[in-house]
C-alpha cells in the first residue's frame, strides 16, 4: 500500500506542484489549501507524513504539528515556511518536527527528506 | 505707501492747518489791538472836546475870557492829536468827514482866537460858535461809535472763524482716525486670519499668499507667508521621514511576503524542468501562465510599498473609508502574519464617504496598526473597528490591541513629538505626525489605555458633505 502524504499550504501552486511531484514518486497524496479543512481531515484519517506551511490564516502550521503529534505519534511532519525565523525553528524542533524548509524549497531536497521520513 | 509715510503726511497736514489758524488769530488780534489804540486816541479826543465845550459853556455863562483861552489851548491840543493820528482817523472816517472835522475845528478855533484878539463878539457869534462845537462833539462821537462797532465786528468774526477752524481740525482728525483705523483694522484682520490659518495647519493657504508688500503690515504678512512656506517644507520633510520610519518596519514583512511568490516561481521552474518530458503542451503553457501571475504578485507587493514611500502633495478627494482601511491593512498584513497577532476586522456596511488625503490617512492607520502589533510581542488580538459616530455621523476608526498598555505617566505624552517608549527603535514622531494629519483633516485622534489590558486609539474624521466643503473652500479663498 502506498504511503499516505498530506500537504497543507495556502499557496495553491505549492499544493499542486508538491502533489504532482510526490504522486510521480509513487506516494498517495492529498492536498489542502484551507488549513481548517486539513485539520478536520487529520482528525478523520491517519497519514504517514504531513507537509505543512507554517504561517496560514486561522489554523497555522504549529497547530497542525501539535494535533498530529498528539493523535499520531509516529506520523512525521515536515514544515515549509517563507517566514523562517530562528524562534519558529526552535519551537518546531521542540514539537518534534522531522524537517524544516525555508522557502524557496528545492524539490530534490524535499523529495530526499520525504524519502527519509518514510523510511527508505 | 508705508504706514510711516501716511502718518507723516497726516501730521504735516494737521500741523499746517494749526499754523494757518495761529496766523489768522495773530492777525485778528493785531487788528483788534491797533483798533483799540485808535479808540483810545478818539476817546481822549472826545473827552478833550467835552472839556472844550465845558469851557465854551463857562465863557457864555460868565463871560470869562480865561475860559475862552482854555477853549483855544485845548482846541489846539486836539488839532495836534488829530494831525498825529491822521492816518487812523482818516481810515475810520473817510476823507470827506475827516476834512469836515478838521475844517470845523479850525473854524471854531479861528472864531475863538478872533474874539480873543479883537475883544469883540461879532453878531450871532454865540449861536454859530455853539453850533460848531456841537458839530465837533457829534463827529467825534460818530467816530468813536464806528471804531467800537469795528472792534466788535472784528472780534465776532474772529470768534466765528476760530470755531469754524477748530471744527475743521476736529473733522480732519476724525477723517484721519477713520482712515487709519479702517486701513489698519483691515490689514490686521488679514494678518489675524492668516495667523489663525497657520494655527489650524492650513499652511498651504498661507504660503500661497504672494504679493509685493507696500507697507509695514504687508511686510509682516509676507514674513508670515514665508514662515508658512518654510513650515510647509519642514512638515513635508517630517511627514516623509516618519513615513520612511514606518517603511523600515514594513519592509521586513514585505521581504517575507515576497518569499511565497518567489517559492512558487521556483517550484514551477523546478517542476517544469523535472517533468518536462511528461508534460503536455497545455500544461507547459499553464506553468508559464502561473509564473506570470506570480511575477505580477511580486510587482504588486513592491508597487504597494513604493506607493506608500513616495512623497506626495496633499490632495483632498472623496474616498470610501473601506478602501483606505483595506489598503492600510494590506500593507501591514505581513507584519501581522509574522507576528503572533490575530487581526479582527469590523467594517460597518454602507459607510459614508470621506473627503481626505488617502495616503496620509493610510499613514496614520498603518502607524496605529504597527504600534498595536509592536505592543503585543507575545501575540494577542488586534481589532480594527470602523463605524460611525451616532451624534454627528463622523467616521470612527478604532484600533485596539491587547498589549501591555501605556502607563498613566506616559499617556498624556503619546502625541508629543520625539516621545517614545520603544527606546532607540522608535523615532517618537509616528503619533505626533498622525496627530498633525488628523488635525489638518478637521478630525480628532484620542487614546485610551489600561496597563496590562491594552490600548485603544480612536480616530474621527468628518464625513463628506459636498456643500459644506465647498463653502469652506470658498471661505478659505476669501481670507
Amino acid at each position: 500500500m502506498p504511503k499516505q502524504i498530506l500537504i497543507i499550504d495556502d499557496e495553491k501552486i505549492v499544493c499542486d506542484m508538491a502533489q504532482r511531484i510526490l504522486s510521480q514518486e509513487g506516494y498517495e497524496v492529498e492536498a489542502f489549501i484551507d488549513s481548517t479543512q486539513a485539520l478536520e481531515r487529520i482528525r478523520g484519517k491517519k497519514f504517514d507524513l504531513v507537509i505543512t506551511d507554517l504561517k496560514m490564516e486561522n489554523v497555522d502550521g504549529m497547530d497542525i504539528l501539535k494535533e498530529v503529534n498528539q493523535r499520531y505519534p509516529d506520523t512525521k511532519v515536515i514544515m515549509l515556511t517563507a517566514y523562517a525565523t530562528l524562534d519558529a525553528a526552535i519551537e518546531a524542533i521542540r514539537e518534534r518536527i522531522f524537517d524544516f524548509f525555508p522557502k524557496p524549497v528545492k524539490i530534490e531536497d524535499l523529495k530526499r527528506s520525504v524519502k527519509k521520513a518514510l523510511g527508505f | 505707501m508705508t504706514i510711516r509715510n501716511r502718518i507723516i503726511i497726516a501730521v504735516v497736514i494737521q500741523a499746517a492747518i494749526i499754523c494757518l489758524i495761529c496766523v489768522f488769530v495773530y492777525l485778528s488780534f493785531n487788528t483788534v489791538l491797533s483798533k483799540l489804540g485808535v479808540i483810545e486816541i478818539i476817546d481822549d479826543l472826545n473827552i478833550s472836546l467835552l472839556e472844550v465845550r465845558k469851557s465854551e459853556k463857562n465863557y457864555f455863562l460868565y463871560g470869562d475870557v480865561n475860559a475862552l483861552k482854555e477853549v483855544v489851548e485845548r482846541g489846539e491840543e486836539i488839532d495836534t492829536v488829530i494831525q498825529s493820528s491822521k492816518a487812523d482817523i482818516l481810515k475810520s472816517l473817510g476823507p470827506g468827514t475827516f476834512n469836515t472835522l478838521l475844517s470845523n475845528l479850525n473854524k471854531y478855533l479861528d472864531m475863538a482866537r478872533e474874539v480873543l484878539a479883537t475883544k469883540k463878539t461879532p453878531v450871532k457869534f454865540e449861536e454859530e460858535f455853539r453850533n460848531l462845537g456841537h458839530e465837533l462833539t457829534r463827529l467825534s462821537e460818530v467816530l468813536l461809535k464806528r471804531e467800537r462797532r469795528d472792534v466788535n465786528r472784528i472780534i465776532s468774526t474772529s470768534i466765528t472763524r476760530l470755531i469754524a477752524s477748530l471744527g475743521m481740525v476736529l473733522l480732519f482728525q476724525l477723517v484721519v482716525w477713520q482712515y487709519f483705523s479702517h486701513f489698519l483694522i483691515k490689514e490686521l484682520a488679514i494678518m489675524g486670519n492668516l495667523i489663525q490659518m497657520v494655527s489650524q495647519g492650513k499652511l498651504h493657504e498661507v504660503a500661497k499668499q504672494t504679493f509685493s508688500p507696500k507697507n509695514e503690515i504687508d511686510y509682516a504678512i509676507k514674513a508670515l507667508a514665508d514662515m508658512a512656506r518654510e513650515l510647509e517644507k519642514r512638515e513635508a520633510v517630517l511627514l516623509q521621514s516618519e513615513k520612511l520610519a514606518s517603511l523600515g518596519i514594513l519592509i521586513s514583512g514585505v521581504a517575507h511576503e515576497l518569499g511565497n511568490p518567489l517559492n512558487n516561481i521556483s517550484l514551477i521552474a523546478q517542476g517544469y524542468l523535472g517533468l518536462y518530458d511528461i508534460l503536455g503542451d497545455g500544461e507547459k503553457k499553464n506553468f508559464m501562465a502561473d509564473v506570470l501571475t506570480q511575477t505580477e504578485r511580486i510587482s504588486r507587493i513592491i508597487n504597494n510599498l513604493l506607493d506608500f514611500s513616495r512623497q506626495k502633495k496633499q490632495e483632498l478627494r472623496e474616498y470610501e473609508p473601506e478602501d483606505i482601511v483595506e489598503r492600510s491593512i494590506a500593507l501591514v498584513s505581513n507584519q501581522i502574519k509574522i507576528s503572533n497577532v490575530k487581526l479582527h476586522k469590523f467594517l460597518q456596511p454602507d459607510l459614508p464617504h470621506v473627503y481626505v488625503d488617502a495616503p496620509q490617512i493610510e499613514q496614520v492607520l498603518i502607524n496605529l496598526l504597527i504600534n498595536a502589533i509592536q505592543a503585543m510581542p507575545a501575540g494577542g488580538d488586534l481589532t480594527i473597528d470602523v463605524g460611525q459616530d451616532m451624534t454627528n455621523g463622523n467616521l470612527v476608526v478604532k484600533v485596539k490591541d491587547t498589549g501591555a498598555g501605556i502607563t498613566k505617566e506616559d499617556l498624556p505624552h503619546v502625541f508629543d513629538p520625539f516621545f517614545t517608549t520603544k527606546g532607540t527603535k522608535g523615532t517618537g514622531l509616528g503619533l505626533s505626525v498622525s496627530y498633525g494629519i488628523i488635525q489638518q483633516h478637521h478630525g480628532d485622534i484620542a487614546v485610551e489605555s489600561e496597563e496590562g489590558k491594552g490600548t485603544t486609539f480612536t480616530v474621527k474624521i468628518p464625513i463628506y458633505q459636498p456643500k459644506e466643503r465647498e463653502g469652506d473652500a470658498q471661505a478659505d479663498i476669501d481670507h
